[in-house]
């Protein structure tokens, strides 16, 4: 079985971020990048899926990202898949959510899958849209938010999170998974596993192997323009109480609350 | 754009919270640009549900009972808001920000070729264009983004982002036909664990619990404040790793960002994995015996003591102001 985990390279979530002022885009060079935590999951139950199946299961890394996004790759092979895909070209520059769908289901086509697993959203936008776009790009079954899954025969089953519980679903195979944080705790790479990562091959195929119509990726290929960015202010430190009576605190938080009107 | 259609969500009947935020927004936007505006509603008590839907300011309803989301997943909900979609032309489709809304949303965006603009906390018509805003990098930045060279628009909604209005006189009904797809998904089973509970994610009231609890039982303190405001229970990634509260629960990083009117930690130190989730709470309360917790940093009312005290307390007084309210 072929099972693809689709990652993405974000920036360390307290990192100091900056902005080109020209392109509106995130300053990557300047901070220290991280594999999206989110991810972690993903490839975690990869990884327990082929241990559980054995045989000739694979699992495949990809990423659309720059050049720097080997790094974050490195690690997923540390952790123990087998090889990986970078797709990287400074066309894909600026694309939006649906652009990187778009890019990431024509190589999930180039490379084939039986499985693709990815986390829920990314860290740095938190859109939580580039699963189901890939799903539907690539017509197979869209099983999102994803606590607990098995895989057997050619079919997974699948407990899908809820707003006030859980779904049990069936699919057969291919499908796309997206996976929780309450799936499972991500190893850490081993030593001998990042030793071993060096070895692993990392595919970089050009937009043309894969197809790509450059018309529709990067900033001019994105339906989606980011006119503004600018910082939030810092929120302020506000009052504080600190008496040893607790009944007074809880006095004093409740005159708060009606001060504010939230009560 | 020929329309605005707002996708609404429904369990059992009863709508999200959010729909009602949504389908006052969307009818604005909807006169605003001088087009017609419209809300979805799917499933087997759609028809009770868009009852609901009747004192909001959208204009019509299109309700399809025999759209079978219960048992399929986004699939069939796909397939009829692309159907309708293609009905009504191009329009800006908005979607609640939650598990099956954001599915539908981008699935969508790839059908109709959209611009697709996620976790919109406002958004706007300025000079006929769309502009919206968008937190990003864990609310450190707002960003602002439009649509274009793009006949249809999607956009997913932030709950407890727009203010709902009522209006007599709108909602007029229209039937909807069941879309005919096969479908490979499945739901073999639904698991109601807190039915009728309000989300984290859709309360405007949220009352936390942290490491600072010490154990899963002491979550009945957080509890008893949460259902005394009429709030929901969240919960800091140390609680949730300590198996002491299901994950949806959990706020931050690896959880859910969510913007309530009033955010109360408790226990909670703050640290940045937790902040990113809450930052944009109208009001933050913390309550921690830690004088030195980075979460008095932020919060506009830092109280340090003991919560076990505290809290309960707290929960006696609002208790006591809503029955003499």
């Amino acid at each position: 079985m072929k099972i693809v985990v689709t990652v993405k390279q974000v920036p360390d979530t307290n990192a100091e971020k900056t902005f080109d002022p020209a392109t509106k885009r995130l300053n990557r060079s300047s901070i220290e990048n991280v594999l999206n935590p989110f991810d972690e999951y993903a490839i975690e139950e990869a990884l327990r899926i082929k241990e559980a199946i054995g045989g000739d299961t694979t699992v495949t890394i990809l990423t659309m990202a720059p050049a720097s996004g080997a790094d974050v790759v490195r690690k997923a092979l540390g952790m123990g898949a087998d090889n990986a895909v970078l797709v990287s070209d400074d066309a894909l520059g600026g694309s939006d959510t649906m652009a990187t769908s778009y890019v990431l289901a024509l190589a999930l086509k180039a490379t084939g899958f039986d499985l693709v697993l990815s986390g829920t959203q990314s860290t740095d936008a938190i859109c939580g849209v580039v699963p189901a776009a890939i799903a539907e790009r690539l017509g197979v079954p869209c099983i999102t938010y994803v606590k607990k899954m098995t895989v057997a025969d050619g079919k997974l089953d699948a407990q899908r999170e809820t707003e006030s519980g859980y779904l049990r679903v069936s699919a057969p195979l291919p499908a796309l998974v997206s996976v929780t944080k309450a799936i499972n705790e991500p190893r850490y790479p081993t030593l001998k596993g990042i030793m071993g990562a060096k070895k692993k091959e990392i595919k970089t195929p050009s937009l043309a192997d894969l197809g790509v119509d450059t018309s529709k990726v990067g900033e001019t290929g994105s339906k989606t323009a980011v006119e503004v960015i600018k910082p939030v202010g810092a929120r302020q430190k506000g009052e504080t109480i600190a008496v040893s009576d607790p009944k007074e605190s809880a006095k004093q938080i409740l005159e708060f609350l009606i001060a504010k009107k939230v009560v | 754009m020929k329309s605005v259609l707002v996708f609404v969500e429904q369990e059992d009947g009863a709508i999200r919270r959010i729909a009602l935020e949504m389908c006052t927004r969307g009818a604005d936007l909807a006169k605003d640009m001088g087009v017609p505006s419209a809300s979805v509603v799917l499933g087997k008590s759609a028809a009770k549900a868009a009852e609901q839907l009747k004192g909001t300011p959208i204009e019509a309803v299109y309700v399809g009972e025999d759209t079978p989301v219960d048992t399929h997943l986004s699939d069939p909900a796909v397939d009829a808001v692309d159907a309708l979609l293609q009905q009504l032309g191009p329009s800006l489709a908005l979607f609640p920000g939650s598990n099956l809304g954001r599915d539908v949303a981008a699935r969508i965006g790839v059908r109709r070729s959209a611009g697709v603009i996620t976790d919109v906390t406002d958004i706007d018509v300025k000079d006929g264009a769309i502009s919206a805003q968008s937190p990003k990098f864990g609310g450190s930045v707002m960003s602002t983004i439009g649509l274009k060279n793009s006949e249809y628009g999607v956009v997913t909604c932030r709950p407890n982002s727009f203010i709902a209005r009522q209006e007599a006189g709108k909602g007029a009904i229209h039937q909807l036909a069941a879309p005919s797809g096969q479908y490979r998904a499945k739901v073999e089973e639904k698991v109601a664990q807190e039915a009728g509970k309000l989300g984290v994610e859709e309360a405007s009231i949220v009352v936390s619990g942290g490491r600072g609890l010490g154990g899963p039982e002491h979550f009945d303190i957080i509890e008893a404040l949460a259902e005394a405001l009429g709030g929901a229970v969240g919960a800091s990634r140390a609680a949730v790793d300590a198996g002491w509260i299901a994950h949806k629960h959990q706020v931050g990083q690896t959880g859910k960002t969510i913007s309530p009117q009033l955010y109360i930690a408790v226990g909670i130190s703050g640290a940045i994995q937790h902040k990113v989730g809450m930052r944009s709470a109208g009001t933050i309360v913390a309550i921690n015996k830690d004088a030195n917790a980075p979460i008095f940093e932020f919060a506009d009312l830092g109280v340090v003591g003991d919560l076990f005290q505290i809290v309960p307390e707290l929960t006696k007084l609002v208790k006591e102001r809503r029955a003499n309210a």
